[in-house]
């Protein structure tokens, strides 16, 4: 690509309109994980939140100073509205997922996540920042443009044809993608930065550090030498998934290492929800035909 | 698939276009500059002029998991509450090696929680988590007078010929705290 020619690249990219499948299924994949965010706090709502949690509103505003989007520095400090808080967010989750009232679901959806992190900044893992950042795109995006409650409410009063389905901007989606990729090229350029990667010794650590520890891995598979070639191989997926993903030709076999990459650390290490987070975008880089078979294939209504 | 021509009303006009554009690059740059790890000068700028944006919005992100370095050290932490009658009693921290999957997947906060409150350079969360657990159903009853933060660890150390060895487990009290009357209330 020459200098000349990138805007015209920088134009299809971002503004060549497309079908709104992808991030229609991605919004319902959201949606869910959202859910299981919420419901997997659910026993420590008010432990981490609450008026008595276990730091406090004040120490946070202390120690993590600035004017932040933040529903808990508005609402009332009781157990009550706290409890509330989390019962709209789940509402609106569940709006999102359906595609009812797609863009107000994802703004309420948004603020309550985004307040949620907020409040509590020392608990977070990089899941929740996954969802927070593709959360704020969201909102942007068209994510109600099919497999929604909104769309058959338009197609009810004629607005629409259930036969097709408009192409729309994408560059919301983009923003994702691209935040996506973001995130695998920075989290190998970090571990670029510490000798325990390049040398290859930095897996044998994670395995043998007890609060990781999920499933049994086979004992071969710990051997110094195994681990070495591992660690090298997560530095290796993490760079093409950060840079390769956009060559056309590369783009579906990585995509199957980066499912496999994920789910043998959903095996094998204990970062609750984040490997499902981090995989939900995967669905926006599948192209729309491609798409709309597998959905037929699985007898899913792709509109 | 069934897709119709772009109708008119989602072509841009000029000035949607710019905006949208700014707002496109704005974003790229703001992360970009955030998230990058490089300390240059001009980076740190950048991020002073966009760190006031990223707060406020939610969209400040760090990828550094399990980097530069990996943690060599398993370490658990405990509290050990001292009651006004001289009595003592040792509270865990949940410990995730010890929960069951299910537990493991909703408790893991914890697990973050420990590894900062055991980071010196958030030594200002240590008295609120001394308190909660002072505040804690079943410690609260009982007059607690003094928490105190203990850390147990074992570091994993490399022997040399590609194997590794745990080293015994040592202990240490990092923080104490005198309970308040008016923590109770």
């Amino acid at each position: 690509m020459s200098l000349k020619s990138f805007p015209a690249a920088w134009n299809k990219f971002f503004f060549e309109p497309q079908s709104p499948l992808n991030i229609a299924v991605f919004r319902i994949i959201y949606g869910l994980l959202v859910l299981a965010t919420a419901f997997l706090l659910r026993g420590d709502w008010l432990a981490w939140y609450g008026p008595h949690s276990w730091i406090s509103a004040a120490t946070m505003h202390t120690v993590e100073p600035g004017v932040r989007l933040n529903l808990f520095s508005i609402i009332p400090p009781t157990d009550f509205a706290i409890n509330a808080l989390f019962v709209v967010f789940i509402l609106a989750a569940i709006s999102l997922t359906l595609g009812f009232c797609t863009r107000v679901s994802s703004i309420v959806v948004y603020l309550c996540l985004t307040s949620i992190d907020q409040r509590n900044l020392f608990i977070l893992h990089g899941g929740d920042t996954f969802l927070r950042v593709s959360g704020f795109f969201l909102i942007f995006a068209p994510a109600g443009a099919a497999l929604s409650i909104d769309r058959l409410l338009r197609i009810r009063r004629g607005h629409e044809s259930a036969a097709e389905l408009r192409p729309r901007l994408p560059w919301a989606q983009r923003m994702i993608q691209l935040e996506l990729a973001f995130l695998y090229l920075v989290s190998f350029w970090w571990k670029m930065k510490g000798g325990a990667w390049t040398e290859g010794s930095a897996l044998y650590f994670i395995f043998h550090l007890d609060e990781f520890q999920r499933f049994p891995i086979p004992q071969f598979l710990l051997r110094p030498a195994i681990l070495r070639i591992g660690s090298w191989l997560a530095l290796a997926v993490e760079f093409l998934l950060g840079t390769a993903i956009w060559i056309k030709k590369f783009r579906y076999p990585l995509l199957v290492i980066g499912v496999l990459f994920h789910l043998s650390l959903e095996y094998a290490i204990n970062v609750p929800m984040f490997q499902w987070d981090v995989l939900s975008a995967y669905v926006l880089f599948i192209d729309p035909a491609d798409l709309e078979r597998i959905l037929n294939r699985l007898t899913l209504p792709s509109r | 698939m069934g897709l119709s021509p772009a109708p008119p009303r989602f072509a841009l006009k000029r000035w949607q276009k710019i905006a949208l554009n700014i707002f496109i690059v704005f974003h790229l740059f703001a992360i970009t500059a955030w998230a990058i790890p490089f300390r240059s000068p001009f980076v740190l700028d950048c991020r002073e002029l966009v760190r006031p944006y990223l707060l406020w919005s939610g969209l400040f992100q760090a990828w550094d998991m399990f980097s530069p370095m990996p943690k060599a050290t398993n370490t658990y932490l405990q509290a050990v509450i001292i009651y006004k009658d001289g009595s003592t009693q040792m509270w865990d921290f949940p410990r995730m090696e010890l929960l069951t999957l299910t537990q493991k997947y909703s408790k893991e906060r914890y697990r973050k929680f420990v590894e900062i409150l055991l980071d010196q350079n958030n030594a200002a969360l240590r008295p609120d988590a001394a308190r909660y657990v002072a505040r804690l159903p079943g410690i609260r009853e009982k007059n607690p007078q003094q928490v105190w933060l203990m850390v147990k660890w074992s570091n994993i150390l490399p022997n040399g010929d590609g194997t590794y060895t745990r080293t015994p487990l040592d202990q240490e009290v990092f923080f104490r705290y005198d309970v308040q009357p008016e923590d109770l209330q």
